[in-house]
């Protein structure tokens, strides 16, 4: 979600005669999420409105409250991490802070987590905005052997600290004692001298508003656009000017964005402050070596085994268990020794003979593979596309996903992010592409969309194109790693390298040739831990059902589809038709042409189809060199295409036309061109 | 729109905890309708909710664990 301007551009606060006349205001802000509004409920009861903000699509809950014997005005604020908004919802925050003519606010805090409660109290102590805070959750924090100061945290703030249980409304008379005392901060994060020399210049400048000058120069020097109409109010084209060259000559001392260093620093001085006023409780041995474990898995030199490890541990339970003995198990023994001539056998039993029995299953007699019945035939629904999505994509998958939700569960994922951010670095990317990176693998729709989380439109294209070129999804990888099976080590050493250099050069390359500049990547690491075998099992058991809910209908549709073409006699049309590219370049069998028209559904429908044509050869052990040379090109190209439909559709929405067809534009070719050129190079070096 | 279930969820990435209302897939997803996907607001991570059969299954480990104390 990008900062809309229509939140910055309202005019006017929001009206209080709508709730009741109420001589004071207090705002509750903080971190989403953290009891908030558990919090308001408690303060107002039951009778709230709740509106849009003006100009936006964000709710905002209003209310009255009885404190220290007087009416009160209270705002439950969408919650937040920053004052400089990175979202709608965090826009609308500042601009209420920004707007609202008197208040006082009460800043709720998760207990468990003060660090980044600490950020966004800094924020409002720069403000100048008069607040108490309350550590919420205190009960679930003291659980977690997490101790807080509140004497020694409050002291250092000069605010209020009430520690609260917002559920069981413990600490909440005490809070509402001190609401009505609420002030300012004392507490001022310093920044460094350059940063202190144009806030002195910026506070000559700005104008007076609700929020102190120094916290309004922060937002300045950060590059947030939102406060413009705001400052256009108040301030001459002239004197906006002069402030924009004071950001441009303070940001030209960084090699970073001013945004990244400002937060940079803020959050060392909120870590400072943190780990003055929280101990945490004695750790037994067991999160003693969970934690030196952690350590060494970010290290540069001794994560390196260990991600070895990870990588070795899941490929051998994917790639070996899953994409050879789960399959081979599936597909031949169940589907086609026995759910596909069941099936057969029950059709031609409840369908007399006749051209509806030979419209679903075929002529009697024949081999399913030479007929083109709709449920049982060459490309039958259940032979086919039930057979592709359910014996050799699902295993694969299912095992992958496992594998997946013990890497998610034990905390190394972020851990993983970490380490490869120095690698993903020299593709151009910084180290949170990584994230929307590995997400890839899992689906590269689902990462298409987390591609927001990057801050410049640089990063999400150059993330976007990479997701959609070279990284592939869970059940293409599957896939994949039932092919490598039968494939030499010389081969699929040939088809890693080629999609690792693909992805590093293209990367490299769009990284000097799209406009713009990046940012930083951070990433909070939850602890290492044993993963529990209940959250494994139900994590692999919800992504398996999503997987079945998504891909399975797309692969009926794709069998429907060939079925269609073959019925039409057009799939011969087709083969012809695509022959230029697929025999003439790639050197393909002319029946792989069918593959790649799945393709644009499904990345891994289209590799299923190749495997079938290879499986016999493979089992066999008498695939030949040409053959190799053929798979390998195959799946190289196959790789390098838009992963789905889906995910084509998504990279329109997200993206934009423009940016989408030039995305397609470059990959179709491109992928064609590096699988022709792969296959020159084989046939003259493998 | 999204057929997430409103609950706290805890993000697998970074450990967040948050309510899923309003968390799932945005409305540009093609696939948005009947999405069980949540997006953490902390990381942006996207998971599954554990809901239909992985959620049945989550029910009776907790009734289970319930029980063993």
């Amino acid at each position: 979600m990008t900062p809309g301007s229509s939140a910055a551009a309202c005019p006017q606060p929001l009206d209080h005669k709508e709730i009741v006349a109420a001589p004071r205001t207090l705002v509750l802000v903080g971190n989403p999420n953290v009891g908030k509004s558990v919090l308001f409920g408690a303060l107002t009861g039951k009778y709230v409105t709740v509106s849009n903000y003006p100009g936006t699509t964000v709710e905002v809950t209003r209310g009255t409250a009885e404190i220290g014997g007087s009416r009160w005005h209270v705002l439950d604020t969408p919650g937040t991490n920053n004052l400089l908004p990175m979202s709608e919802d965090e826009q609308v925050t500042r601009d209420i802070l920004l707007r609202e003519p008197e208040y006082v606010c009460v800043q709720v805090c998760d207990a468990k987590n003060l660090r980044r409660g600490l950020l966004l109290g800094c924020q409002l102590a720069e403000a100048g905005v008069p607040f108490a805070l309350a550590l919420n959750l205190a009960d679930e924090a003291a659980a977690r052997g997490i101790r807080i100061d509140v004497d020694r945290l409050a002291a250092a703030l000069g605010i209020d600290v009430i520690p609260t249980v917002a559920v069981q409304r413990t600490g909440l008379p005490h809070l509402l004692g001190r609401i009505p005392e609420a002030r300012v901060s004392k507490f001022r994060p310093r920044y460094d001298e350059a940063i202190e020399e144009a806030l002195a210049e910026l506070d000559l400048l700005l104008p007076e508003g609700r929020l102190s000058r120094r916290s309004l120069g922060l937002m300045l020097l950060a590059g947030d656009e939102s406060l413009q109409p705001w400052l256009a109010a108040r301030v001459s084209e002239d004197v906006r000017e002069r402030m924009e060259r004071i950001r441009r000559g303070l940001a030209s001392r960084y090699p970073e964005s001013l945004r990244y260093v400002v937060s940079r620093q803020r959050l060392a001085i909120a870590d400072r402050l943190h780990d003055q006023v929280v101990t945490k409780g004695k750790a037994s041995a067991g999160s003693a070596l969970a934690r030196r474990i952690g350590a060494w898995s970010t290290d540069p030199v001794k994560g390196i085994p260990i991600l070895l490890l990870v990588l070795a541990v899941a490929y051998l339970f994917v790639g070996v268990f899953g994409a050879k003995t789960a399959v081979d198990f599936l597909e031949n023994t169940v589907f086609y020794d026995h759910v596909v001539p069941w099936t057969e056998a029950l059709l031609r039993w409840i369908v007399p003979a006749g051209s509806i029995q030979e419209f679903l299953v075929g002529p009697p007699g024949l081999p399913f593979r030479e007929t083109n019945g709709f449920i049982i035939g060459k490309y039958g629904l259940v032979s086919m596309g039930l057979a592709y999505g359910m014996a050799i994509v699902l295993p694969i998958v299912a095992t992958f996903f496992l594998a997946f939700s013990v890497l998610e569960d034990s905390g190394y994922l972020p851990r993983l992010a970490v380490m490869v951010n120095r690698v993903f670095k020299w593709m151009g990317l910084n180290g949170k592409a990584v994230l929307p990176m590995v997400l890839g693998l899992g689906c590269d729709t689902m990462a298409t969309m987390t591609a927001r989380i990057m801050e410049t439109r640089k990063e999400r294209v150059i993330v976007t194109l990479l997701l959609a070129l070279g990284v592939p999804c869970s059940a293409q990888i599957a896939v994949i790693f039932a092919m490598l099976q039968g494939l030499s080590f010389a081969a699929s050493i040939w088809f890693t390298v080629v999609i690792l250099l693909v992805l590093f050069l293209v990367g490299w390359l769009a990284a000097r040739v799209i406009p713009g500049r990046g940012s930083d990547f951070v990433l909070e690491l939850p602890p290492l831990r044993v993963p529990q075998l209940g959250n494994v099992l139900v994590k692999t058991l919800a992504r398996m059902e999503w997987y079945l809910r998504e891909a399975l209908p797309l692969f009926v549709l794709g069998t429907l589809l060939l079925w269609g073409l073959d019925r039409a006699h057009l799939l011969q049309l087709v083969e012809r038709a695509a022959a230029p590219v697929v025999v003439g370049i790639l050197q393909l069998p002319e029946q792989s042409a069918s593959a790649f028209i799945l393709g644009f559904l499904r990345r891994d429908y289209a590799a299923a189809g190749l495997f079938q044509i290879y499986q016999p050869y493979m089992t066999t052990g008498t695939m030949t060199r040409v053959m190799e040379i053929q798979v390998t090109v195959a799946l190289v190209t196959v790789t390098l295409f838009i992963p789905c439909i889906a995910n084509f559709l998504m990279i329109l929405k997200e993206r934009g036309w423009k940016t989408g067809l030039g995305i397609a534009a470059f990959v179709l070719p491109f992928a064609v061109g590096v699988g022709g050129g792969l296959n020159l190079l084989m046939r003259r070096f493998f | 729109m999204p057929a997430l279930v409103s609950r706290q969820e805890k993000c697998p990435l970074c450990g967040n905890a948050f309510d899923a209302e309003g968390q799932g897939c945005r409305p540009s997803c093609p696939l948005a309708t009947g999405c069980k996907v949540v997006c953490c607001p902390s990381c942006g991570y996207s998971f599954p909710q554990e809901t239909g059969w992985a959620g049945r299954l989550k029910g009776w480990l907790d009734r289970r664990k319930e029980d063993g104390r």
